[in-house]
């Protein structure tokens, strides 16, 4: 499997409250990959993608933070017109249903990176490599 | 075996009891009706001597007192007895007015002392316990209460004091505390720090708690008793008749027992002031028969409970009251309909939800809203926008079957809710009505 494991953390929506996990996060010394934040009137969920999930996950729950870990799909395509298109045309096709996605950066000027959190990895897994698209394992994340 | 911290009230026949309670009563009438202005013109202009008291039947005859008498006649207005035979006073926190303050001969505290001791005993205290109160200590009556009573039984006592909670845990274990008191509210954030620091009930001594000086659930019971491992008995009282220990739970747990050869209790018509028959909610109203300095007759609580006179399985035959479904004080009126915080707090619990919950009231466009504040269950936490609204949205339609109307409910932080160490403030109300 290749699946990228994902911190979710939950957020008040009030001033200052993501300020608080960044902050938390730059002492430790942790290096964040990729990260989100979806929010609705009452809280914010910010998603992130960090070198070490573990110690991430430990310092933010000693801080009494909620926090979630789920396996998303990681891809890299080529930075040019039409490609995310193709990616969720062969997701949709096979019924892969994409919860919320993101972009994050890559090491390569021609190439985007995408998280997808989805329903069922395995499945997506199977069409994303049928399709041609390169997945992203977590070795791949710790060492960009 | 139950052990009674005096078993021949505690077990006195209804005969008895009501003979007790006739003579107490003539005789308090009499007191006041000689020594408070205040309440002899109460009586006069309704036309009752102290004659036509002549037990407890009569009771009824008598005008009420409320707290609006009690800060009309603030400070010494009450006062039945000189200053110079009062050894104490104790207050009211005065959150919702003027404060109320009561006074206090030797005969009152040995009195009120003594109710205590029989809470503690019932609860299982016996003067090989460790008591620890984490009750605040000051006007306020609680710490004081607890203090006198586990003096009386001979228990060990830690005057703790509430606050500085991993300090509280540190002596639980060093002193191997039995019994803790303090506020509902304050007991689960003990059990919430136990379990923070990486204990269980295993790594402490108690076996019992003594809570009360706010309305809590039966949910909220279980959730402390399973987070300290202890029995948890409710103890009731208020500053206008002595303190905690006015009425107290024994080991059955269904309903406290009134200390009634000190307290006479009525349940009444809050609207009419009719009294009412066991078994029908109404409001509590308590005659003093003993005390001394601050003889208060048919003071009304605004605590709305049920009184049962049947005999309990525990031998004690003292007439029992319902945990007060809120002091009508708490009570909020929204779009017209009566909401108990003990309402939503019994929901929060239900579905697995922390008890530390804010309520906010405002009115917007002539239109009441009722906002809900709790601290997300972080087991149920999901990186899925729509799984969390799914949660808001299951919260606050369990809370409209309770309570009758739409809350909004906000999913907030855990620990965000500032936590009590003593009583907790549970509710907003921003609602200007009157100005």
């Amino acid at each position: 499997m290749s699946n990228v494991k994902q911190i979710s953390v939950f957020v008040d929506n009030k001033p200052n409250q993501s300020a608080g996990v960044m902050r938390i996060i730059k002492e430790s010394g942790i290096n964040l990959r990729a990260l989100s934040l979806a929010d609705t009137a009452d809280f914010g969920i910010i998603r992130l993608i960090a070198n070490d999930t573990e110690k991430t996950v430990d310092i933010l729950r000693a801080a009494s933070y909620a926090v979630n870990v789920a396996e998303v799909v990681a891809i890299s395509i080529p930075d040019s017109p039409g490609q995310l298109s193709r990616v969720l045309d062969a997701l949709g096709q096979d019924g892969v249903n994409v919860e919320y996605m993101y972009s994050f950066l890559g090491t390569s000027d021609n190439a985007v990176s995408f998280v997808i959190r989805v329903d069922d990895n395995a499945h997506a897994a199977e069409v994303l490599t049928r399709a041609g698209i390169i997945q992203l394992t977590e070795n791949d994340i710790a060492e960009m | 075996m139950e052990r009674y911290w005096n078993e021949e009230i505690e077990t006195m026949s209804r005969e008895d009891m009501k003979k007790l309670q006739d003579e107490r009563l003539v005789k308090q009438v009499h007191h006041v009706y000689d020594n408070v202005k205040y309440y002899r013109d109460l009586m006069d202009k309704k036309g009752v001597k102290p004659d036509d008291i002549k037990g407890v039947e009569d009771l009824h005859k008598l005008p009420f007192l409320s707290k609006a008498d009690l800060r009309d006649a603030y400070p010494y207005g009450l006062l039945a007895v000189p200053l110079s035979e009062c050894v104490r006073i104790h207050s009211t926190s005065g959150t919702t007015g003027k404060r109320v303050v009561a006074f206090y001969t030797q005969n009152d505290v040995d009195m009120w002392d003594n109710c205590v001791a029989r809470a503690i005993t019932a609860a299982g205290g016996t003067k090989d316990d460790v008591c620890q109160i984490a009750y605040g200590f000051g006007l306020f009556t609680g710490g004081a209460g607890l203090n006198g009573g586990s003096h009386k039984v001979g228990c060990l006592t830690l005057p703790m004091s509430s606050g500085n909670t991993e300090r509280q845990i540190q002596f639980m274990q060093d002193l191997h505390s039995t019994i803790l008191c303090c506020t509902p509210s304050y007991a689960a954030y003990i059990g919430e720090t136990l379990h923070e620091m990486g204990l269980t009930p295993d790594d402490i001594d108690l076996k019992a708690g003594i809570f009360g000086a706010e309305p809590w659930t039966e949910e909220m019971r279980l959730s402390i008793e399973k987070s300290l491992g202890i029995k948890a008995f409710d103890i009731y009282g208020l500053t206008e008749t002595s303190g905690p220990g006015v009425a107290f739970e024994c080991c059955e747990q269904t309903g406290m027992h009134i200390n009634e050869d000190n307290f006479i209790a009525e349940i009444i018509d809050p609207e009419t002031g009719e009294n009412l028959p066991d078994g029908e909610v109404g409001e509590l109203v308590f005659t003093s028969i003993t005390k001394e300095a601050f003889p208060l007759l048919r003071y009304r609580t605004r605590d709305l409970c049920v009184l049962s006179h049947g005999k309990c399985k525990c031998g004690r035959t003292l007439v029992k009251m319902t945990k007060p479904k809120g002091r009508s004080d708490d009570m909020m009126i929204i779009r017209g309909v009566n909401v108990f915080p003990s309402q939503i707090e019994t929901v929060l619990i239900a579905q697995g939800y922390a008890p530390n919950y804010l309520i906010e009231v405002d009115r917007v466009n002539n239109n009441d809203t009722l906002d809900i504040s709790v601290e997300m269950n972080p087991e149920q936490f999901s990186d899925k926008v729509k799984d969390m609204q799914k949660q808001e949205r299951a919260l606050a339609d369990a809370m409209k079957l309770m309570i009758g109307i739409n809350p909004k409910v906000h999913l907030v932080s855990p620990k965000s809710i500032t936590r009590s160490e003593g009583k907790a403030v549970r509710v907003i109300d921003r609602r200007k009505l009157h100005d």
